[in-house]
Formats: structure tokens, C-alpha cells, sequence
């Protein structure tokens, strides 16, 4: 770490559970973004002010006007551009050190799993089960640690999935497509529910990063921001998940 | 006996009247089996995800066998996929 990096992430570097080493580790790593919205947005955001040393941030959407009442890596002069091209934008405007690699089409089958492959950790932001399954299939398949947030309303949660830790998969959790016709499109979402869970898949990432992972493996924290509940559920692995019961 | 139910987020709307904006205390049958306690406030299985007795989940296949005890606290969550 150059002196100047030494300056930038002075914070981190003081806090006991990080330090110098778990900052370089921080600025050695890589994540794949799935989905650069209301999840993606606080958390790529937060992970490139932290010294990330390569995001790659996947959607195949343009900002719309929409979005921007939760979509904060955004803003109206993006609207019409690919959200990858915006939040590039962003990320570089807040740390020109970290690398960025944008995919703005669906990505998917052999390709999603190689990208997944190719990182440290992955996020999914993604607002679908579909894509959801797909991810967390390749995150089990290659072994690569996985954060998944979901909002929508006033709720919101998040998980883990940390390989060789008998960790439960996000399939031990979602079987199959409940409610699939939901949507924020729809439902609606209080723009800062889906700050608050984004922003904890960035704590998350980077305590894993760091090496002080693992507090929610096996553990499904829930947030109800109406009630002003939070809510922590064990989470065991599923002997007969269809995914991760091979692992 | 007594029990506490907790419906959170979009399955409030659940909830018999009262105080709490997500709890209630209930009185109900001696040996009420979940899945029955489930159904007696319609909220379908599509909705009931995240089943908890006394924080601890119970997953679908079980609600049906899983008979109630005094003082239960069974907390209900909704799925939820958005971002």
C-alpha cells in the first residue's frame, strides 16, 4: 500500500477487524455486481469508496426516471444510458483506482458462470428468482462466496453463502419462484429499504473480504422497516436442497 | 392456551385489531397444529414463507405435524425477490 492509499483508507485501517492487512486484501479482490439497481447501487458504490480493486457490474437495463428515487449510483442526467455506462461513471468519479468492468446484456448460462468464477465474491441484486437460482447455482458450482440482499415494500433481507462452511444455499431458503409476479414495479419500495439492504451486502462483503466473514452463514436476517423490526433466522442447511445437498 | 403471532410486512394486513403494529396474543385450541393456525388467518402457503416458532424455522413440510404449546410465539414472513 502507497502512502497515499495509506491516507485514503486511514479509517478502515484503523479499525481493529480490518487493518492494513484486510484493507490490501480489500484492494487485492474482486466482485461480480448482478444487477446495478436499488441493491446494486449503495453496494457498488460503498465497495469502490472502500478501495475494491475490480467491480464487475452486470444489467442489461437503461436508467429510467423511475429508478431514481432509490437508484442513487444514478442520476437524471443518466437517464437513457445503460446503468453498467452510469454506474462506471459513478464508481470512477468517487475512486479512479478501482476497475471496472461493465456487461449491459443478460448475462447468463456458461458465461455468468465463468464471470462468477473469475471473482472473489459475488452480489446479487438481481429482482428476479430466475436470475437468482442461476446465480446462486454457480456460486455452489465454483465455490465462490455469494451475498444476497432482496427488497421490496418495507422489506427487505439478506444471506450468505460461504463454501466449505455446511453453508445453507439461497435454494435451502427459496425452493421454488414464490410470487413471482411480484415486482417493485408493482408492489412499490421505499427507496431507502433497498439502501439499508444494499449497503449491509457491502459490509458484508467487505468483512469477508477481509477475512471476518461468516457472522450470517446459516443465518437469514429480515427487516421490516414499517414495524421497525429486525429479525434473525437460523437457517440450516437442507439435507435435500437441490443445489448445495452435493456440496 | 395462549400463543403470540407475528405477521410482518405485507401479511399485517392479516393481523386481528390491536395495539401492536405486528403482534398479537391469541388464545387458541389446545394441540393446534401450525399449518391449521396458518389457515385460520388465510394466509396462503405462496405467502407464508418464512415460518418461525419461537425464532426457529420450520419448513414446509413440517407445519402440518407441528403441534403448538403455550406461550409459542409464531412469527410469519412473506417471500421476497425485488431489488
Amino acid at each position: 500500500m502507497n502512502p497515499a492509499q495509506q491516507d485514503r483508507y486511514a479509517r478502515h485501517i484503523r479499525l481493529p477487524q480490518i487493518g492494513e492487512k484486510g484493507q490490501q486484501a480489500i484492494l487485492d479482490s474482486s466482485a461480480l455486481i448482478v444487477g446495478v439497481g436499488g441493491l446494486g447501487s449503495p453496494a457498488t458504490m460503498y465497495l469502490a469508496a472502500a478501495g475494491i480493486g475490480k467491480l464487475i457490474l452486470s444489467d442489461y437495463d437503461v436508467v429510467d426516471t423511475s429508478n431514481l428515487q432509490r437508484q442513487i449510483i444514478h442520476n437524471n442526467s443518466s437517464v437513457g444510458e445503460n446503468k453498467v455506462d452510469s454506474g462506471r461513471q459513478t464508481v470512477k468519479a468517487l475512486n479512479p483506482d478501482c476497475e471496472v468492468e461493465t456487461i449491459g446484456y443478460q448475462l447468463d448460462g456458461e458465461e455468468l458462470k465463468q464471470t462468477i468464477d473469475s471473482v472473489d465474491i459475488v452480489l446479487d441484486c438481481t429482482d428476479n428468482f430466475p436470475t437468482r437460482f442461476e446465480v446462486n447455482r454457480y456460486c455452489v458450482e465454483t465455490a465462490t462466496r455469494l451475498v444476497t440482499g432482496a427488497a421490496i415494500r418495507l422489506e427487505g433481507q439478506i444471506m450468505n453463502y460461504q463454501p466449505g462452511a455446511n453453508s445453507a444455499c439461497y435454494q435451502c431458503l427459496y425452493t421454488h419462484a414464490y410470487g413471482a409476479e411480484e415486482s417493485c414495479e408493482l408492489e412499490g419500495v421505499l427507496g431507502p429499504v433497498v439502501g439499508v439492504i444494499g449497503t449491509l451486502q457491502a459490509v458484508q462483503t467487505l468483512l469477508i473480504l477481509a477475512g471476518q466473514g461468516g457472522a450470517l452463514v446459516n443465518r437469514l436476517l429480515l427487516f421490516d422497516a414499517f414495524a421497525m423490526e429486525w429479525q434473525s433466522v437460523t437457517l440450516p442447511k437442507n439435507p435435500n436442497c437441490p443445489i448445495c445437498s452435493k456440496t | 392456551m395462549n400463543v403470540s403471532i407475528e405477521f410482518y410486512a405485507s401479511l399485517m394486513k392479516y393481523l386481528p385489531p390491536g395495539k401492536s403494529r405486528f403482534r398479537r396474543e391469541i388464545k387458541v385450541d389446545n394441540g393446534l397444529r401450525l399449518s391449521r393456525l396458518i389457515e385460520q388467518y388465510h394466509i396462503s402457503p405462496e405467502e407464508a414463507h418464512l415460518v418461525l416458532v419461537n425464532g426457529l424455522f420450520v419448513c414446509g413440510e413440517d407445519r402440518a405435524e407441528r403441534e403448538l404449546v403455550e406461550g409459542d410465539v409464531i412469527s410469519i414472513w412473506p417471500p421476497v425477490a425485488g431489488g
